[in-house]
């Protein structure tokens, strides 16, 4: 079926009752707003009344719409809708947390009493207890600002939207293409035992595509992902970004991609993108500096940080043209937001983590600034949903701009000789305690001569975080920096998804090591029983 | 369980006669679970969540629309009918769009024990205690996470397929790193009965390795014969396991279509070595997992026998369009092994190392399905046939393709978690030649 065929299969009245299809979950909304109050005095009361010395209550309504479209075919139409909440409690120095879907009074005291019970099956032989700040109290209402609230958006507008995307993709000549945009509305109320009553409402958007072309002669395939990011936006975003010729474009560099020379492996001279940089602030900068990781609260799973307290003020973490920022309240930030999900107010929390190369701060939640002897939270508290913990997750991240705004990504292509620029993201992946990366990308146009000269393929690089950046040597300037960043930033057991957003500037690294994935593989897939050139067998079974 | 499964009926029933659509299909998970993590040496979160969703999916013809909510009552239930319908009118017909599937007979899982259901929560942090304990006199700290899971799982359709099951599982994994000597140790386990649970044994396993792993030395990457503890293979033959799938090779964008030639099908071709086996059943109480893949049964399944391709995953579309029979992706994972004991597969090999864990496994290329991970937690030299002092870790990019085509030996399985999923799977230790280590990692 075309595109706009299905259109008139549409009655009116259908298109008026899906068009108002999230009213109902505002209202629902609306309706928590007028009871919150109650249920936060209940409890907290009962909670304070059991022993806790801090409590604080959760009620969270997160709604989300995702389409998929796979070609011509729309496959994917859902919305989802979830509503709890959950209270938190500190008894003797030991948390206890409950949740549920249950938004009655009986409910949430029910909740209360459970998480103190669980907080107090420790006592005994608890070690340290944990110790928190007080927060100042807080009465606030806040929402993001969008342009157009993605929700009141009509179906049809968006699915027409991811059809032209496709239609451009397959007309360019790909043999597949899938197309995607999910957009989520957390709506939050936090009341604590400091006296904060906080609503606030956030909402994201996430368009993606994917165009393939295939080779059935060699068994070869290429795909090309779109560079758009996700935002803390509204329909604005896919709406204005210009996909259609972007997919036109990714069908060329798939195809490209697919016939370009195989890398040569070795040090070269590296301009990346900030559509490929941000995922490396994010994972060598972002992760490292989180102080729960680095005081051991992460070492099960996400691990540990080779960046410890001994090393702030101390570490030359970057080239003197680094300074990597953190802050909570970015236009368009995926983690910009009023307040924390700890209740501590954003405005004012801004940070440098990196100065001029010298790691500067940690990002930290409740209970952990004084742990290193600092002044309370910088605001970084995170649940992502109900039935979620608070951890400490990533602020909005970015790397600021270099000190001539004139600079472009061709003036610091212009300095490489004999290198790679770097667009979007590939593969990425990094040691328990960030030492050792190693990343992809989505296009790799060779360096020469300080000029574009064409596509390559099978690139990685890899390296040492610190040595990395400080590799860094050149910067662009402030109109070439772009807001980019994650989704769905993973951390913590269970696993939680945090969106967060990285501005960043292209950027100029020298001597990389770089890597031939295709020689990794082995050559084309291995050999059965290929032999060893290093290491080898006692005796065989 | 949130909910009881006389409950599950009932909502599922009434939420189907609610439904004016052409087909609908209900399906509600509900669950307690209890999640505990520590840290330091102290428990550093307590949670007791009690949760349920309900999803949606109502068809009119070819279109179709999917609506999820966490609520119940009558009003929601109302609400959530009369939103899927709305947005299924407006969707696009989908001409792979299948109707519900037809009621079929599911074998009785076995997931499922009342112990594990019935324990206290007090009772679960308890179990804690002495292994926290241990580490605290051992001298190492320890960070873990301590997961028990109570749920059901509830799949109705407008075809009269109604089908039940229920599950429980307790996840256990802990972290043992030593003060000094950048020593870290890690190990796991995962039961359906917490009476098979045995904590301590866990904790001695982790403080033994970070003992064992302190003060590490440098050893040149490069390709080498490795000895592969089973946390370490789950995780990457899985990632092998979720591709085999049929749709991709037909289109052309699988790793298999550069094993065979154009034209030719990979089903029963030699493309791995001759004791690579895998298997998926739902029945084997290995690992046990549901009956049922969206209301498809599972069976024991071979995917890989002695070598050779034996099935692939077909959806149900796709199944229909090339007149298969469908196929259901795997519940879980079995890999028979040769009953070797670690020590003896580590006496098979002159010059290698033994990988205890491994993580952050990522695809660094479709067409090889070569992905590129690290190794943590306890990293070993072997030198003729003896563990020779730990080594710093390294950074791998090597495919599961190869792995699977140089076995050299396999030693006894067990179930154990996986480095970033509890997809259950029941895996021994391997030998593998020619591994790719492809740089050192400084992280202990």
């Amino acid at each position: 079926m075309q595109r706009r065929d299905w259109f008139k299969h549409v009655s009116v009245a259908g298109l008026a009752l899906a068009a108002g299809r999230w009213q109902v979950t505002t209202a629902r909304a609306a309706g928590i707003a007028d009871v919150f109050s109650s249920l936060a005095d209940s409890a907290l009361g009962k909670a304070t009344a059991l022993g806790a010395s801090f409590a604080d209550l959760h009620v969270m309504q997160s709604d989300s719409e995702s389409l998929f479209v796979r070609e011509e075919m729309v496959q994917g139409v859902r919305a989802d809708s979830t509503l709890g909440c959950s209270v938190r409690v500190l008894v003797n120095g030991a948390w206890g947390f409950a949740a549920s879907t249950d938004l009655s009074v009986a409910g949430v005291v029910r909740l209360a009493e459970s998480a103190v019970a669980i907080a107090r099956a420790q006592a005994g032989w608890r070690g340290q207890p944990v110790e928190i700040e007080t927060l100042p109290a807080h009465s606030a209402r806040w929402e993001q600002p969008v342009d157009v609230d993605p929700f009141t958006v009509p179906l049809e507008e968006k699915v027409e939207r991811l059809l032209a995307i496709s239609g451009a993709a397959r007309v360019a000549g790909a043999d597949f293409c899938t197309v995607g945009l999910q957009q989520v509305r957390e709506r939050k109320w936090l009341a604590n035992s400091f006296g904060s009553r906080i609503e606030q409402t956030r909402i994201r958007v996430a368009p993606t595509f994917t165009a393939t072309v295939t080779d059935p002669k060699t068994g070869r395939f290429a795909s090309r992902d779109s560079l758009a990011p996700p935002r803390g936006a509204g329909w604005e975003h896919p709406r204005d970004w210009d996909f259609i010729a972007e997919a036109t474009l990714a069908v060329e560099q798939a195809r490209e991609k697919m016939a370009a020379p195989s890398v040569t492996p070795g040090r070269k001279d590296l301009v990346i993108a900030p559509s490929n940089l941000w995922l490396t602030i994010h994972e060598t900068v972002g992760h490292p500096t989180e102080l729960d990781r680095a005081l051991g609260y992460e070492a099960n799973f996400a691990g540990t940080s080779f960046c410890t307290p001994d090393k702030l003020d101390r570490l030359q973490y970057g080239s003197e043209l680094v300074t990597i920022r953190a802050d909570r309240t970015a236009s368009q930030g995926l983690a910009t937001t009023a307040f924390d999900d700890d209740g501590v107010e954003t405005a004012g929390k801004e940070f440098p983590i990196i100065e001029r190369g010298v790691f500067r701060n940690f990002q930290t939640a409740l209970g952990q600034a004084a742990l290193i002897g600092r002044a309370g939270s910088n605001a970084c508290a995170y649940a992502d949903g109900f039935a979620a913990f608070p951890l400490q997750r990533m602020p909005n991240i970015s790397l600021q701009p270099g000190p001539d705004p004139a600079v472009t990504v061709a003036d610091l292509i212009a300095g490489v000789d004999d290198g790679i620029y770097i667009e979007g993201n590939g593969s990425w992946s990094i040691d328990q305690q960030r030492y050792n990366f190693q990343f992809t990308g989505t296009v790799f146009h060779r360096i020469t001569g300080g000029r574009l000269d064409g596509m390559l393929r099978d690139v990685a690089y890899q390296g040492n975080s610190v040595d990395f950046w400080n590799a860094c040597d050149g910067l662009g300037g402030a109109a070439a920096c772009e807001l980019r960043g994650a989704f769905h930033c993973g951390k913590g057991q269970p696993p939680q998804a945090a969106p967060v957003s990285h501005a960043a500037v292209p950027a100029r690294f020298r001597g990389v090591n770089v890597l031939n994935t295709a020689a990794e593989a082995g050559g084309r897939a291995g050999a059965a029983g290929g032999a060893c050139n290093g290491g080898s067998l006692r005796r065989w079974a | 369980m949130g909910l009881t499964p006389a409950a599950a009926r009932t909502l599922c029933d009434r939420i189907l006669d609610l439904v004016a659509a052409d087909s609908a299909t209900v399906h509600i998970s509900a669950a307690d679970d209890q999640h505990v993590r520590f840290a330091n040496n102290d428990i550093s979160s307590s949670a007791l969540i009690d949760q349920l969703e309900l999803t949606l999916t109502v068809g009119y013809g070819r279109r179709s629309a999917t609506v999820a909510t966490t609520a119940t009552d009558e009003r929601a239930l109302m609400r959530l009918v009369d939103q899927a319908q709305a947005l299924a009118k407006l969707a696009p017909e989908d001409p792979e769009h299948m109707p519900p599937v037809k009621p079929a007979r599911f074998a009785e899982a076995i997931a499922w024990s009342d112990r594990t259901a019935n324990a206290a929560p007090e009772d679960a942090v308890g179990w804690l205690r002495p292994v926290i304990e241990r580490a605290r006199a051992a001298g190492v700290d320890t960070a873990g996470y301590l997961t028990r899971s109570v749920g059901g799982s509830t799949l109705a359709n407008s075809s009269g397929l109604f089908v039940q099951q229920r599950s429980t599982s307790v996840g256990f994994s802990l972290t043992a790193r030593t003060p000094a000597g950048r020593g870290s140790g890690w190990a796991s386990t995962q039961v359906t009965d917490i009476r098979d649970l045995d904590l301590a044994a866990v904790g001695e396993q982790a403080i033994g390795k970070a003992l064992a792993s302190r003060n590490p030395v440098a050893r040149a990457p490069g390709r080498t014969t490795v000895v592969l503890e089973a946390a370490a293979v789950r995780d990457l033959v899985c990632w092998l396991l979720w591709r085999l799938e049929r749709r991709p090779f037909d289109e052309g964008r699988s790793f298999l279509n550069r094993l065979v030639e154009q034209g030719s099908d990979p089903l029963g071709a030699a493309l791995f070595g001759n004791s690579a086996t895998l298997l998926s059943d739902p029945l084997d109480p290995a690992a046990p997992c549901a009956t049922h893949a969206d209301g498809l049964p599972l069976t024991r399944t071979p995917w890989i026998e002695n070598g050779r391709l034996k099935s692939l995953a077909v959806g149900r579309y796709w199944a229909r369009k090339q007149g298969l029979p469908p196929q259901p992706t795997p519940g879980n994972l079995l890999m028979p092994g040769d009953g070797k004991s670690l020590d003896e597969l580590v006496g098979m090999v002159d010059d290698g190392i033994l990988i205890t864990r491994i993580w952050y496994l990522r695809e660094l290329e479709p067409e090889t399905l070569l992905v590129t991970g690290l190794t943590r937690d306890g990293t070993f030299a072997i030198q003729q046939g003896r563990l020779a002092g730990p080594v710093q870790n390294f950074r791998f990019n090597e495919s599961p393709l190869n792995i699977l085509r140089r076995i050299v030996a396999s030693g006894i399985p067990c179930r154990v978690l996986g480095s970033e999923s509890d997809f259950p799977a029941h895996v021994p230790p391997l030998v593998v030649a020619d591994f790719n280590l492809s740089s050192i990692s400084d992280a202990s």
